[in-house]
């Protein structure tokens, strides 16, 4: 056992040595008040060793309250105050006992209404430093009027029906600064309590600007770096989500920070709302805090799984089959050029992942529309490389019937001017290659990108 | 009486055996903890990574490789354009016209906030204010600020994603490149690109998947060091390999004189039987390291010259990168040459153009280092797009800090110099998976602090992660008893200038 331990241990019983005190110096308040009837008269001359025991235990519960105090985990005005109190209340005591004592009483002698007086007013600061001691470990709201007349709020029923400021905006307030800015802590002058006080805000000023995110300190302070000294929440207390980032931020910007507005009430909503319903335990986190995979909206078409032995065959062969998901099973094909695989020699096993398949590439491979005809199997296919190969415009024939492609490399093809103008309006494809076909020239600029 | 019963108890099985013959200390205890009974996960297609074997790995680490991709990638291969020593985002990027009317000033205090300076500014009695030299315009749709010292760059910034509020924690040049390098000030740590193989292998066996390419054609002010593209505790074979310039681009190649290589495979498979032998009795993942860099090098032995070979290239393309491109080594050489392993569908190229330390004579130093590379980062660029690769490639610019509002020594408008500056500084990236067109972050009017989206090294690699399909928190390799990642235990995905 090392110092440390034996501090840490001896601290833990603060809360139990300060009972003792408590119930000395009360017992001796007691006597004394008791004593002024003559039937009890007897009970004065016991005053003066309960004080002293008292004293005696108000000294250990100030060291052992001094070992907690170092642990760190507690509010630092309130440990303050609460240790100014008890400090006070174990000289007093101490004092008061000495002033019982008789070469002391001999030549100064305190009447003895003053002696009570003194007394009951060190019960009274007893009370109040004990209050201060239970804040502490209660937390300050353990004991305080306001729960006699606090009013719960009943959770909404669902995300419309919720209020941004008084269901969802306020709470993450109160909880991730509440601990500084309201109730009697308004730090910097801030107190979040109500909307009021964020629009006056503090020593900085205005917390929070309707509609203007940049002249809002609060929404300022919580974005700032983390290891910036005026980060919020300070002093490693724990910082607001990524998503209570975005729905305070939506809040300022597209609500203009009203209250007492229904979310089905404000425009703009779709982004929060996912938001909402997860701080409002209506629903899953609409996203990994990190971006988990879920995160990326995946094509529900492609298989969850895939013929693993076409992949083995296929690697032997000499294709690059690289996964880019597992699940689902998403693969992106390669035949590498220059390789002489001819794509008929691979086509069964190509065929069997092709539902796999969002990115293939057969540059480079002399391939025409004719041997191409596998493509049409391709039905989750999003990127598509054909360039350098004699394609012609018969290949967006081929590609058409793909609804989930978005680009098409043709760039040192044959493919003209027709042939783009064949992906009707409602083709997926955004983006061709063109540069080095006779189709560059209907793109604007010199990289012979066409882009929907 | 019964002297034999402890027998049954004893385990015989191969794996024991085997166990008891693995020297290396790190496997024996990662598989007698965690491994042992436990059977090896395999990936669900068993990825193509060479020195993935069994016998190289403990389970963690395959249970770790065969979770790989995270989530679906958005870029298949990157391109990380290094600009050692420190570019200034004054006469780049970060546009601040409020300077000129404080040109020579005092920087204030409360824009400083007692910030440490390095010990070249720190007993400076003042710290005159230097605005750029250079004039700005707006370029583009997207209306990006550019200085004239840009002008190709300025004519691709609509495919680009600028980055100004970039901040580091390191304030030297070795600190802070080996942080952006390997998430880490201190050296030993896998760079990047050693991180990327690793954990997603190789789509081209006859290339190193990490390839490193170094201009001749800078003032090689701050060195390189070949820690900064090393692999750390990561299996040897995901070092970055260095391209050099001249007869040998890689070292060691080439068949010695008076030997024709035609019984180098069978030498080579030979070898492979012994190093297999040797791998077998004691384990040590070095050995299957070596076996695969043996093999590499004789397949580099065709690839390589293959793809150094510029000769097809038309003039348009020497053209477009600028006449330095036909003198290899150049930056404007390495960019083309870039392109073509990009081609060739190598993972991870870490370019380096050294030479933008400019503590005195920025104006004219800068003007230089811009004019070197503006042109080829631009034709790079623009040739990417045009074939298309821009679509899964991603391109990083930047360097590994930025530099100080105020001068080094006097000011004189045509002729100051600028300090180190971490607290915030430009980068761009471009193509797969990132904004096109878009500005990113802010600073203050001094360029000395961030107001607005912070982005720190760590996001930044996490970022970079995350559009190959990594979760930076879930790449791990454990060493000397701790899990180690990229961005140790920070960082976060920059989803705002994901496309």
């Amino acid at each position: 056992m090392n110092l440390l331990d034996i501090s840490t241990y001896l601290g833990h019983l603060h809360p139990l040595v300060v009972h003792l005190p408590i119930g000395f110096l009360l017992l001796a308040v007691i006597f004394q008040i008791i004593s002024y009837w003559p039937k009890w008269a007897f009970l004065k001359g016991a005053v003066s060793i309960i004080l002293l025991l008292g004293f005696i235990s108000a000294v250990f519960a100030c060291i052992f309250g001094y070992l907690l105090a170092g642990s760190g985990d507690y509010d630092y005005y309130l440990v303050n105050s609460h240790r100014n109190s008890g400090i006070f209340i174990a000289v007093l005591s101490g004092l008061l006992y000495a002033s019982t004592l008789s070469p002391i009483s001999n030549r100064f002698k305190i009447p003895s209404k003053i002696f009570s007086i003194l007394l009951i007013a060190l019960t009274g600061i007893m009370a109040y430093s004990g209050h201060q001691g239970a804040g502490l470990t209660h937390g300050t709201d353990y004991l305080n009027l306001q729960i006699l007349t606090k009013k719960e709020r009943v959770p909404p029923p669902s995300v419309d029906e919720a209020f941004i400021y008084e269901d969802v905006v306020q709470p993450i307030l109160e909880n991730k600064c509440g601990s500084c800015h309201q109730g009697g802590k308004r730090k910097g002058g801030l107190s979040i309590q109500q909307l009021q006080g964020l629009l006056k805000g503090g020593k900085t000023g205005p917390a929070v600007v309707p509609g203007n995110l940049s002249e809002s300190e609060l929404f300022r302070r919580i974005t700032l770096s983390p290891t910036d000294e005026k980060f919020m929440p300070s002093d490693g207390k724990p910082a607001l989500t990524s998503g209570e980032t975005a729905i305070i931020r939506w809040w300022i910007e597209k609500a203009m920070a009203v209250e007492g507005k229904k979310i089905k009430e404000l425009q703009e909503t779709q982004k929060i709302k996912g938001l909402v319903a997860y701080s409002l335990k209506l629903g899953e986190s609409p996203e990994d805090e990190e971006g988990g995979s879920d995160s990326i909206a995946v094509n529900p078409d492609i298989p969850s799984t895939v013929d693993q032995i076409a992949i083995e065959s296929l690697r032997k062969k000499g294709v690059v089959v690289r996964v880019m998901l597992q699940k689902p099973a998403m693969l992106d094909l390669t035949l590498p050029s220059g390789k002489g695989i001819a794509l008929n020699t691979v086509s069964d096993e190509i065929g069997k992942i092709a539902k796999n398949t969002v990115w293939l590439n057969l540059s480079g491979n002399n391939l025409t529309e004719k041997e191409l005809g596998v493509l049409s199997s391709f039905s989750n296919l999003e990127k598509l490389r054909l360039e350098r190969n004699p394609v012609s415009d018969g290949i967006f024939d081929l590609v058409v019937g793909l609804k989930h492609l978005e680009s098409i490399n043709l760039s040192e093809t044959k493919i003209s001017k027709s042939g783009l103008e064949k992906l009707g309006p409602s083709s997926s494809v955004k983006r061709v290659y063109c540069w080095g076909t006779g189709a560059s020239e209907v793109v604007g600029d010199s990289s012979g990108v066409w882009v929907r | 009486m019964s002297h034999h019963h402890d027998d049954e108890f004893r385990i015989y099985s191969k794996e024991f055996e085997d166990l008891h013959k693995k020297w290396d200390r790190r496997q024996f205890l990662t598989q007698t903890t965690l491994g042992l009974g436990a059977l090896a996960l395999g990936g669900l297609f068993g990825k193509n990574i060479p020195g993935a074997s069994p016998a190289a790995m403990g389970s963690l680490e395959q249970d770790i490789l065969a979770a790989l991709p995270h989530f679906a990638p958005k870029a298949k291969r990157v391109v990380y354009l290094f600009m050692s020593g420190g570019p200034s985002q004054f006469e780049t990027f970060d546009y601040k016209p409020k300077l000129i009317e404080l040109a020579g000033q005092n920087l204030p205090d409360s824009v400083r906030k007692g910030q440490r300076l390095t010990g070249m500014s720190a007993n400076q009695s003042s710290l005159p204010i230097a605005p750029s030299f250079y004039k700005f315009n707006q370029h583009g749709k997207s209306q990006t600020w550019v200085s004239e010292l840009l002008p190709h760059t300025a004519s691709v910034v609509d495919d680009l994603c600028v980055v100004k509020s970039i901040y580091t924690e390191a304030i030297n040049h070795d600190p802070a490149i080996t942080f952006f390098q390997t998430g880490s000030q201190l050296p030993g740590r896998p760079s990047i690109g050693s991180w990327i193989s690793y954990g997603l292998g190789t789509d081209n066996e006859n290339l190193p998947s990490f390839i490193v390419l170094i201009s001749k054609n800078a003032q090689k002010d701050q060195p390189l060091y070949s820690r900064l593209w090393g692999n750390g505790f990561l299996p040897s074979q995901h070092q970055g390999v260095q391209f050099r310039t001249g007869k040998d681009p890689v070292l060691f190649l080439n068949n010695p004189e008076g030997y024709d290589g035609t019984d180098r495979k069978e030498m080579l498979e030979y070898l492979s039987k012994l190093n297999t032998l040797q791998n077998d009795g004691y384990g040590d993942p070095e050995v299957v390291a070596r076996i695969a860099q043996y093999e590499m090098a004789y397949r580099m032995q065709t690839s390589v010259p293959e793809v150094m070979d510029i000769k097809d290239e038309p003039d348009e393309v020497f053209e477009l990168y600028g006449k330095d491109s036909r003198d290899p080594g150049t930056y404007a050489a390495n960019c083309l040459l870039a392109r073509k392993l990009l081609e060739k569908d190598v993972k991870f190229i870490q370019l380096y153009h050294q030479g933008w330390d400019q503590h005195g004579s920025l104006p004219s130093g800068i003007a230089q280092q811009c004019k070197t590379t503006d042109q080829a980062t631009a034709a790079f660029i623009k040739d990417l797009k045009r074939r298309g690769l821009l679509e899964d490639t991603l391109v990083i610019w930047g360097g590994e800090f930025g530099r100080t509002v105020y001068t080094q020594g006097k000011y004189i408008a045509d002729n100051y110099g600028r300090d180190h500056h971490p607290r915030c500084f430009t980068m761009w990236m471009a193509g797969a998976g990132v904004k096109a067109g878009f500005n990113y972050g802010e600073t203050d009017d001094f360029s000395y602090n961030i107001v607005r989206n912070p982005v720190h090294v760590h996001d930044f690699q996490a970022t970079l992660l995350h559009l190959m399909g990594i979760d930076h928190e879930r790449l791990t390799f454990k060493f000397q008893g701790r899990k180690f990642r990229l961005t140790d235990v920070e960082g976060h995905l920059v989803k705002d200038i994901l496309a």
